[in-house]
């Protein structure tokens, strides 16, 4: 028994420095302050020690780039820290975004061999 | 009457106490508050280290001295997501090469947390070109081994510096 829970740590404690978590999967979008605006609001938690910086973009079903705004594209989060973004599109685009993503982005002289680049994608609910 | 002031005060002093421990009994009560929602979770167990087996070739094959990129999935969700495997195509980082590079790659299942909902994944995976698919039937966690080889054309020997190359893992809402 103390086997399993010290193999269940373990493998929690092991894997949980370095992880990249989005939420919600599904997000919504609804009016924002300004007409012809729509806004969906993300989460976005770092547990990846060696990653400090995420590019968040939206993307049609074929994942072709749609026009968006936010506040950073490409913004700093600390390890272990969460965080709230706000994405706003044009109400002309509501049909066509489908995925609003985010992906780690690595420094160049990272002196990892083979390095994990992660991507999330939740699915904007129709 | 000494006697009975002692007492009195005694009791004075007991009901105060009690009075302070009914106060402290009442004291601020702190919320904690979290809501529970479907994820995918992106873990990089361990990045891949290439290994040098001849001038030519640099691997991540743990026989040739390298070591395999280890990814972890956490779905909270069930059939509600694809992961996505793409090995690299090119260096990010790596001193000016003298020739073409040719890359191969895989990724496999290494481990699943359950055995049943999740035994299928390697035989249903989808490979294309670089990219090999899983749809993500089940909840829990999956390891996944991701190895890559790049070769330099003509035989020629790889300059010596360090090399950096990315392996995409992504998780896609249905």
């Amino acid at each position: 028994m103390r086997a399993v829970i010290l193999a269940i740590v373990l493998a929690f404690g092991v894997s949980a420095a370095n992880a990249h978590e989005m939420t919600p999967t599904y997000p919504t979008l609804v009016p924002s302050h300004v007409d012809g605006l729509l806004k969906a609001t993300m989460q976005m938690f770092n547990r990846r020690a060696d990653v400090e910086y995420y590019e968040v973009g939206v993307f049609d079903e074929n994942f072709e780039p749609v026009p968006f705004v936010t506040a950073y594209n490409i913004f700093k989060l600390d390890y272990q820290s969460h965080t709230s973004f706000d994405i706003y599109i044009r109400a002309s685009d509501r049909d066509r975004a489908a995925y609003i993503c985010s992906r780690s982005k690595i420094r160049k002289g990272s002196e990892i061999r083979t390095a994990v680049s992660s991507k999330i994608c939740s699915k904007i609910k129709k | 009457m000494f006697k009975n002031k002692t007492i009195r005060n005694i009791a004075t002093l007991a009901l105060g106490a009690s009075l302070t421990a009914i106060t402290f009994a009442n004291a601020e009560q702190i919320p904690i508050t979290g809501t529970v929602q479907s994820k995918c979770i992106i873990q990089v167990d361990q990045p891949g280290v290439f290994g040098n087996p001849n001038a030519y070739t640099l691997t991540t094959a743990s026989a040739d001295g390298g070591r395999t990129a280890s990814t972890r999935v956490d779905v909270t969700l069930a059939d509600s997501y694809y992961v996505t495997f793409t090995h690299p195509d090119s260096f990010s980082s790596s001193p000016s090469l003298p020739d073409v590079v040719t890359w191969t790659g895989t990724t496999q299942v290494s481990t699943v947390s359950d055995a049943t909902g999740m035994g299928t994944y390697e035989t249903s995976k989808i490979v294309n070109g670089s990219q090999t698919r899983y749809d993500m039937t089940a909840t829990g966690s999956t390891w996944f081994e991701t190895e890559v080889t790049a070769s330099l054309g003509g035989s020629r020997a790889f300059p010596g510096g360090t090399y950096t190359a990315m392996v995409e893992a992504e998780c896609i809402a249905k």
